[in-house]
């Protein structure tokens, strides 16, 4: 057990969850946005701690342990971490929250944030799979928290049942890994992969690529999405997301290089697929919860745009780096995406619309808050990738690296679709600036999401005009141990 | 009782796991299915530690984490199924199709 100290954050994180779901106890249920102060507060603690091994330049070694902590692995935490106070930020806000049992929402949220800083920093299958299924877990219940809710209910079960399904079938793989190599180790796999290595590779791959949401497993997400408390979703979008997709890349491209496992053609595929079926069943849907979930698992194609080129043999860094800073992006263009739709939503309900998640909710917002349709239109075009802002750089980075590793025609599908895509994005603008409202009453922000927001729309600007240090930032981080 | 005995029955568990989480109507029933996937995994875990790795025991012991996590899933899932249950008076899936589109 080498270099135990570079575990501090996840140690720190982990039990200052166990100790927010004890506090549930005492703290009386008026007083339960205390704990919500305390989750974010934690959170940004870690976050700190984080900075400080990346400061210290202490070894990021993983060699005979589970875990490997370098640049890479750090990176993704900390958006991991940024994601969750954002996310705790719109719970603040989020009226359908019982303030009863906010010491088990917190918590729960904090341990899945936990087990996604194991995930992205596992080297061991074993590891990987008990940080997944950490996630997994709270992440169900966090979906079915509103218990009155069927809707809640009902999307947290079908989440549990499409979860728990794949992730037995990858425990099988890992079996199955095992009985190949002897161990549940990635690091130093010397065989030459069999039949049995082949098929246990792909089980996990499916288990790994159903949290990510990639298109033969994305079942789940707009169901899941719609049922799920609005912070939740914000955060279910994102985080899982990013953490999953750096695992792929962990595995598939850094530890099992393509001289060893050429799965790209697969890997293209999916890429395709995921893109494709994103953005096309995006199209049809009337209930804004819905369209970003399937915008969701779109953009999780075009991460997987980035893994391909980085698999790709003779494969240059910048794959890596694209689906780095696209995570980055990623981050600030959903959750404020996620932050306007609640702060209408929840007027919308409150003037007892029948669906406050429809697209007639957001009928005039223009009209009635124009500073929020502003901030939701310059989230979608990000999404859609149109510049100048952040998600066009991020795009632009993904598809240079896939045509300088000969996948001209992944990158000219990726094309096609962020110009489909547009159509979807902009039917929701459409409705904010050219539809009659049904009030005129502007939409109050409270200030947690007015900050939340705040943050974000400065990511999606900032980093769209002036890159460069982001740019930067993320070649520092494509270091990854072996 | 050879390693190739042992797989045999390992894949027919995760067959017949898969064949039931598919087919089944009945929420409780997909557990189940679900639960034999694990344990095939078990299976063959213990297995290729006894013939094929018999140095150490991490088959072994990743089949106890196996039947952990299984059971921590598992709880979750009947939480799930009581919540629904209260709500709606069923547990089939067919009759959960307030969200679609």
């Amino acid at each position: 057990m080498e270099h135990l100290n570079l575990l501090y954050p996840e140690f720190a994180l982990g039990s200052l969850a166990l100790g927010l779901l004890v506090s549930d106890l005492f703290v009386a249920p008026k007083h339960g946005r205390l704990l919500y102060h305390l989750a974010w507060i934690i959170s940004i603690v870690t976050l700190c701690l984080i900075g400080f091994t990346i400061s210290d330049g202490a070894h990021f070694q993983g060699v005979g342990t589970l875990w490997a902590v370098d640049p890479f692995s750090q990176f993704f935490k900390m958006l991991i971490l940024l994601t969750t106070v954002l996310s705790l930020l719109m719970g603040l806000e989020y009226r359908e929250l019982p303030s009863k049992h906010a010491g088990i929402f917190t918590s729960l949220l904090l341990m899945a944030s936990a087990g996604m800083m194991f995930l992205v920093s596992s080297t061991d299958l074993l590891l990987t799979f008990i940080a997944l299924e950490l996630i997994s877990i709270s992440s169900f219940i966090l979906t079915g928290f509103e218990r009155r809710n069927p809707k809640s209910n009902e999307g947290a079960l079908k989440y549990f049942l499409f979860g728990a399904f794949s992730s037995a079938i990858m425990a099988y793989g890992i079996s199955l890994f095992y009985g190949a190599t002897g161990s549940t180790r990635l690091l130093n796999v010397t065989q030459a992969p069999g039949p049995l290595m082949i098929l246990g590779l792909l089980f996990i791959l499916l288990g790994l690529g159903f949290k990510a949401s990639i298109a033969p497993m994305h079942f789940w997400v707009p169901d899941a999405y719609e049922g799920a408390p609005t912070p939740v979703t914000a955060y279910l979008s994102v985080a899982p997301k990013i953490a999953t997709i750096a695992a792929l890349m962990r595995i598939f491209t850094l530890m099992l290089p393509a001289s060893m496992l050429d799965l790209t053609s697969l890997f293209t595929l999916l890429a395709a697929l995921t893109m494709t079926i994103g953005n096309f069943t995006a199209m049809f849907q009337t209930n804004v919860k819905r369209l970003l979930a399937y915008s969701s698992v779109a953009q999780a194609g075009y991460m997987l745009i980035g893994l391909v080129a980085a698999g790709t043999s003779g494969g240059d860094v910048r794959g890596i780096e694209g689906v780095l800073l696209y995570s980055f992006i990623y981050v600030a263009m959903n959750i404020g995406a996620f932050v306007v739709v609640q702060a209408v939503a929840t007027e919308a309900a409150a003037a007892g619309a029948k669906d406050p998640y429809g697209l007639e909710a957001f009928n005039g917002l223009a009209r009635r808050s124009f500073g929020l349709a502003l901030a939701l239109t310059f989230c979608l075009l990000s999404l859609a990738g149109i510049p100048p802002l952040a998600g066009f750089i991020g795009k632009l980075y993904i598809f240079e690296s896939a045509v300088k590793t000969g996948h001209i025609g992944l990158a000219v599908v990726g094309l096609v679709n962020s110009v489909v895509s547009v159509y979807f994005y902009m039917r929701i603008a459409y409705h904010m600036f050219f539809k009659q409202a049904d009030s005129a009453e502007p939409i109050a922000l409270g200030p947690y999401l007015y900050g939340g927001l705040a943050v974000a729309i400065a990511g999606v600007i900032i980093f769209g005009i002036y890159p460069e240090p982001l740019i930067a930032s993320v070649q520092s981080s494509a270091g990854f141990l072996p | 009782m050879t390693l190739t005995h042992y797989l045999t029955l390992g894949a027919i568990v995760f067959l017949i796991g898969i064949f039931g989480a598919l087919t089944r109507r009945n929420i409780i029933g997909i557990l189940m299915s679900i639960e034999l996937i694990f344990n095939a995994a078990n299976i063959n875990l213990a297995a290729f530690n006894r013939f094929l790795h018999p140095q150490g025991v991490a088959g072994q012991a990743v089949a106890l984490f196996f039947i952990t996590i299984a059971a921590a899933e598992v709880v979750v899932g009947l939480a799930l199924v009581l919540a629904i249950y209260r709500n709606t008076d069923t547990v089939y899936v067919e009759d959960f199709s307030l969200l679609k589109g």
